[in-house]
């Protein structure tokens, strides 16, 4: 069996004893449903575990007492186990962090400022606001917030990173989501009849528009792991040293890593992006692959250097 | 795994209970389900066993079972082993358990794992509409918030110097995380990018005082070009189309005027030039650097890619 189910099993029992301590008189369904069991059974599984542990001697009067009674679950002689462990930092940063999250995010329901504010007293006592998370709410975030909770069509001005188009369409939002100091909306585009990525801060104006959503959402997996740069890789990049934070930043293949730099692979849903980033990087990076990206990089350095004509000169 | 569950139950039931160091040697003599015949069985297993209950939160802690110092002991503080109780309501962890599923924050961890710590959950109610990315490495930033909340002193190498920082706070802001603090024997209250430390981060023994009324978000610039050195006035001018995106980005310490054909011409303080070539790159050839020189040339020579 491995480690990581035993870890899995023993932190559910130190969780759940202190709870059933705490609580006398819960139910099975209760203790099942709160902790995550799969069955009554896996819960009576755990119970006579329980039962066949406790102090040195381990007789009737230093073993714990575990079962179910009826329907209730009961525990006793087990007062050493009435606390649950301790949060350890990164859980402790996960729960708070998530939460401040969210809470920056705007139309946060109240129970969860009241839950961070109690862990935060509770871990950091005389402190302040030790950890700050802002993700910078965007103009129009909570009409785009509201559309996707209703379901609704809403149209759009909207311009396109990439070239810089500006065009009007109807869309269903899905989901909207913050990444890499971004927000995005996931939805369905009318227009394209596609699904399609809209960068917040590119978003001009909101419309609502009637009707209803007509395409089934995409729900897999909430999209929580999404990166925006996701794709099939386009380019393969070697990064000098000021120009390294790029393998930590962005998701990327790291390939060989030298004296002469990190060599990565770089996805991106559109050349344009990673064109960007090249032109961004100067010569901090070279382009050892990619040609789509090599033409983008070509178009984008000569539509930007049309505005400097003292550039045509040397 | 039956065995091994009830055998580290005892051990940690044996730990709670006593309350002075117990040795390897007390500790397989005394606790059930211990190898006494086996030295090598034995201590595979207590090796593993103690990594366990590390690996869940459990204080392990080694210390002289006397004054002499001749052996060690293991202790687990009963006042560390617990936590204390945030008294949290049901709807509070439901709002937690949703928080915690749509933000991705790195490592390994369950999202409902801490929340059994916290008594478990009710029900379920529908996700929050959104998701986000914190882009946390889980391991180095779990490290500085312990070194926050622990406070203690962390090293690490910066912009190539090494440096001693004391963190009063962790902020996430725009993408990026930033450990925020004064450097060891300064006063200034500096923000530092965690993805630009160039070396491990070592948490150190050195304690510090972190003073009241500090706000670390303070330390926080507004806008990515508003971190680092010397302001530079930079002035722009911004084509009608994109005009609007310029305002929403640029903070209220640049000057604006806005031009009869719906353009925008803005004088930006500017420290970081890096990150305002970066974004100027975005608007392609909606936007134009009108000066200062020097400035409008580099941006020029980072276009071209000779620098």
């Amino acid at each position: 069996m491995s480690s990581a189910k035993t870890v899995q099993r023993l932190f559910r029992i130190l969780s759940m004893l202190p709870w059933v301590i705490a609580n006398p008189g819960c139910t099975v369904r209760e203790v099942v449903k709160r902790f995550d069991y799969s069955s009554p059974r896996q819960l009576a599984n755990d119970l006579d575990l329980v039962f066949v542990c406790g102090l040195p001697g381990y007789g009737p009067g230093e073993l714990m007492v575990a079962y179910i009674d009826d329907d209730e679950v009961v525990v006793e002689l087990a007062d050493y186990f009435s606390r649950p462990i301790r949060l350890t930092p990164p859980e402790a940063l996960q729960l708070i962090g998530a939460g401040r999250a969210v809470l920056s995010s705007g139309a946060a329901p109240d129970a969860l400022a009241s839950a961070v504010e109690k862990l935060e007293r509770m871990l950091f006592a005389d402190v302040e606001q030790m950890l700050t998370i802002d993700l910078s709410e965007p103009p129009l975030l909570n009409e785009l917030r509201s559309a996707v909770e209703r379901s609704g069509v809403i149209s759009i001005t909207y311009t396109a990173l990439g070239t810089g188009e500006t065009t009007v369409r109807d869309i269903e939002p899905w989901q909207l989501q913050s990444a890499l100091g971004n927000w995005y909306l996931t939805a369905w585009c009318r227009r394209a009849g596609a699904e399609r990525v809209f960068r917040l801060d590119r978003i001009q104006s909101v419309e609502d528009v009637e009707g209803e959503a007509s395409v089934e959402r995409r729900t897999e997996s909430v999209a929580v792991g999404y990166t925006p740069n996701a794709g099939e890789t386009i380019a393969t990049l070697r990064l000098g040293e000021k120009a390294r934070w790029v393998s930590q930043y962005y998701p990327v293949d790291v390939v060989s890593d030298d004296d002469r730099g990190v060599v990565v692979r770089l996805s991106a849903y559109d050349p344009k992006v990673a064109a960007k980033l090249l032109i961004r990087l100067g010569s901090h990076v070279e382009l050892l692959d990619g040609d789509r990206v090599s033409v983008a990089r070509q178009e984008l350095r000569e539509q930007i250097l049309s505005r400097y004509p003292e550039a045509a000169k040397s | 795994m039956q065995k091994v569950v009830e055998r580290i139950l005892n051990l940690l039931a044996f730990l709670l209970t006593t309350d002075r160091p117990v040795t390897a040697h007390e500790v397989r003599h005394t606790v059930a389900g211990y190898d006494r015949d086996n030295d090598e069985a034995f201590r595979r297993m207590f090796e593993r066993d103690k990594d366990l209950l590390r690996s869940l939160g459990v204080p392990l802690a080694t210390k002289a079972t006397d004054a002499w110092e001749v052996e060690t002991g293991y202790v687990v503080p009963n006042d560390e082993y617990g936590l204390l109780d945030p008294e949290l309501d049901d709807d509070e962890r439901v709002a937690l358990l949703l928080a915690r599923q749509a933000v991705l924050m790195g490592g390994t961890a369950e999202a409902f794992e801490p929340l059994l710590k916290l008594g478990g959950l009710p029900a379920l109610a529908s996700p929050e509409p959104f998701a986000a990315n914190l882009a946390l490495d889980d391991e180095s930033i779990a490290r500085v918030f312990e070194a926050t909340t622990d406070r203690l002193v962390i090293a690490f190498g910066y912009r190539g110097v090494p440096r001693r920082v004391a963190p009063y706070g962790l902020v996430h802001r725009r993408g990026n995380w930033y450990v925020v603090g004064p450097e060891e024997g300064r006063d200034e209250v500096k923000a530092f990018r965690l993805d630009r430390v160039e070396s491990d981060i070592t948490v150190t023994t050195t304690p510090f005082l972190r003073p009241a009324g500090v706000k670390v978000s303070d330390a926080i610039p507004g806008a990515p070009w508003e971190a680092g050195g010397e302001d530079v006035e930079v002035v722009v001018l911004f084509e009608p189309e994109l005009a609007w995106w310029a305002e929403r980005r640029i903070t209220d310490r640049a000057s604006t005027e806005t031009l009869a054909d719906g353009g925008l011409r803005a004088t930006i303080p500017v420290r970081n030039v890096d990150a305002f070539f970066a974004w100027m790159i975005d608007f392609a050839d909606k936007a134009v650097i009108e000066g200062p020189q020097d400035i409008r040339s580099r941006f020029v020579d980072r276009v071209r890619g000779v620098q």
